[in-house]
């Protein structure tokens, strides 16, 4: 018995010599999928994306965007930085209309300021109630009411208006 | 002087131990010259693929390279890795088989 075992480790231990032999070759040829450097650039891919997804790296812009190898990001985001000519401070190009929303309502909170045009179009809308033009509404509701064109287009509407009361 | 220089070879055989060794030695040559161990050997082979052995075999080598630095492995350093895992983690079917070819082998040259 002792004699078959013996046989039988001296089968195995070849065996084991095969494979071992056979990985070598894997191994120093790079053959299993790049053993270093392809896995290296597969986990700094993975490692970047991760990070262009990350909340904390996007600043202001919602993270819903992916960096491309260029550095580009898609989809793309209005990252230029300028001047708002209302108060003055630097704005990033892809928040400047909220921005504006804001800004321009400045001096109470947003949204509270109507213009003339915006009050008739509510009084067209909402069909004879009566509104005064300059009264504010301390209810959101009714600005969800005002149409696009004048809160949040572009500030020609406001540009008269808006300074006009505190 | 003259028995230094008539002296015969040195005589291994007669150094080594008289054991199983020389048994070992009769029965490989037995078995490589039918073929049998040829023959044991791809059956072993087979089995151990089919139950995955190999591949987990393989699996080892490749954690211990990426672990060493694919270019820093040696054939020995593998052999030493798989070796004691190997050994332990052959199914016993397939052991049982192996040994019980071997056997009829063995008895088979005897008589």
């Amino acid at each position: 018995m002792q004699l078959s075992i013996r046989c039988f480790h001296e089968l195995l231990d070849s065996i084991i010599a095969d494979v071992a032999s056979e990985c070598h070759r894997v191994a120093r040829l790079g053959l299993d999928r790049g053993l270093d450097e392809e896995e290296e650039e597969l986990r700094l891919s993975e490692e970047a994306r991760a990070s262009a997804a990350d909340p904390s790296s996007s600043g202001e812009v919602g993270c819903k965007y992916v960096v491309d190898i260029f550095g580009q990001t898609h989809p793309a985001v209005a990252d230029e930085i300028f001047e708002c000519m209302n108060c003055g401070r630097p704005i990033m190009a892809g928040r400047f209309a909220p921005h504006l929303e804001k800004c321009m309502g400045k001096g109470r909170k947003a949204r509270q300021r109507t213009t003339r045009s915006s009050a008739i179009t509510r009084s067209r809308n909402s069909r004879g109630s009566p509104v005064s033009v300059y009264a504010p509404y301390s209810n959101s509701t009714n600005s969800a009411r005002v149409p696009n064109g004048t809160t949040g287009g572009a500030g020609e509407e406001f540009s008269d208006c808006a300074f006009e009361a505190p | 002087m003259r028995a230094s220089i008539n002296r015969p070879p040195t005589p291994d055989a007669d150094e080594e131990p008289e054991r199983e060794p020389a048994l070992v030695e009769v029965i490989n040559v037995k078995m490589v010259e039918s073929g049998e161990k040829e023959k044991l050997k791809e059956l072993l082979r087979e089995r151990l693929i089919e139950c995955g052995w190999r591949d987990e075999m393989k699996a080892l080598c490749r954690a211990y390279a990426r672990k060493k630095g694919r270019n820093n492995v040696t054939i020995d350093e593998l052999v030493q890795v798989i070796t004691p895992k190997g050994r332990a983690s052959i199914p016993d079917s397939v052991k049982t088989e192996l040994l019980q070819r071997i056997q009829s082998f063995l008895t088979s040259i005897v008589l």
